[in-house]
């Protein structure tokens, strides 16, 4: 499978509706270029893509949360998955897109390379529907499946190294605070509600 | 537990929140306020995540933050050390408003030889990260305490830590003796 085609799969099912958060790295470029709508947190920190889903899911049970990992960002913090295995909201969905190297920094294995399985270890510390999808159809079905049963899926989708090239015109432009207020803001529409009053606040 | 055994420190703290609209309270317990880790876990207006490593505060907070609901992170000290990463990420790349509550371990009297590191460390990690800190000392800070950290967070986007100690905490064993 290659990263954009997962991608791909991933803005045919979900809508402006559902919610996102993703991992620093080539992933953002992808998703900038298919995202529905702004309503996606961009994240710049490995660690903490699956907490701050998490955090949304826990709070807006009535919304999709799909979290869009990848193995070196889900690495770095293996110990949310026994959080997730606690909680299990039904509204979320992590998807990992485990490449099994550090791409971005010239392309050194991770320990998904090795002998570590994200499925396995999920499904160990409690959380439920932990699969590793090899090819796109089972991908896409598994995908499909999480989004629509009322359960939480933790999906890990083997991809090949190497991902699409965007040219610089369509590369992300936003920096972290401007993805923040860019998500906030369409939080506060999609919810009727203000969250930063800003420069209004008493 | 009945309201009578509850210690005061921790009843205020929960009228706390109650007044603030706190609706999760994600936390790594220890002892000093072991008292509000087992009221959260049995308050039916809170959710209460229970977390395994310091690190997945932080973003646990955010996400609530970013729903429009309003969460805070309770931990040790020690624990800004583990989550430093986190936190340094979301204030200084995002501008996230957290609100953490920490115990403060290695207070003056400590007997624990482990403790003292704690806060040795603390207040220059906290100035580092440029966090905002209050300590809360007596029961007639605590309230006003929760709701100016979620004023102040808000306001300036930025994280803003309460760090509880005197009457603010369960009485440690040294100060028993």
């Amino acid at each position: 499978m290659k990263r954009l085609d997962v991608i791909k799969v991933v803005a045919r099912f979900v809508t402006g509706e559902d919610l996102l958060t993703t991992s620093i790295g080539g992933t953002w470029d992808d998703w900038w270029n298919y995202k529905p709508a702004n309503n996606t947190f961009f994240m710049g920190i490995l660690g903490s893509v699956v907490p701050t889903a998490l955090g949304l899911a826990l709070s807006l049970p009535h919304r999709r949360v799909i979290a869009l990992e990848t193995d070196g960002s889900a690495l770095m913090n293996t110990g949310i998955m026994c959080t997730l295995g606690a909680q299990r909201p039904s509204n979320l969905t992590v998807v990992v897109l485990d490449n099994e190297i550090y791409e971005n920094i010239g392309g050194p294995a991770t320990l998904t390379a090795k002998n570590t399985d994200l499925a396995k270890m999920a499904e160990g510390a409690g959380c439920l529907n932990c699969k590793t999808l090899r090819n796109l159809n089972d991908f896409s079905a598994a995908f499909e499946q999480a989004l629509t049963d009322d359960s939480m899926a933790y999906l890990v989708s083997k991809i090949n190294p190497g991902g699409f090239q965007w040219e610089l015109k369509d590369r992300k432009p936003t920096d972290g605070i401007e993805d923040k207020y860019n998500f906030l803001r369409y939080m506060e529409k999609l919810e009727g509600k203000v969250i930063h009053p800003g420069a209004i606040q008493n | 537990m009945t309201d009578q055994a509850i210690p005061e420190y921790a009843r205020l703290f929960m009228q706390g929140l109650q007044e603030a609209d706190v609706s999760l309270v994600a936390a790594l317990p220890e002892s000093l306020l072991k008292s509000i880790y087992r009221q959260c876990e049995h308050d039916e207006d809170i959710r209460y995540v229970l977390v395994s490593n310091e690190a997945d505060l932080p973003g646990i907070i955010a996400g609530t933050y970013l729903a429009g609901k309003r969460g805070l992170m309770i931990m040790e000290n020690s624990g800004i050390r583990q989550c430093c990463e986190a936190v340094g990420r979301f204030a200084f790349c995002h501008g996230m408003p957290l609100v953490m509550v920490m115990a403060y371990r290695g207070a003056f009297g400590e007997r624990n030889w482990w403790g003292h590191n704690h806060s040795q460390i603390m207040g220059n990690l906290l100035e580092t990260l440029r966090i905002p800190c209050k300590f809360v000392r007596r029961l007639d800070e605590i309230k006003p305490s929760i709701a100016k950290a979620f004023r102040h967070a808000d306001a300036s986007q930025w994280p803003v830590a309460l760090v509880m100690t005197d009457e603010c905490t369960e009485v440690p064993g040294y100060e028993k003796t």
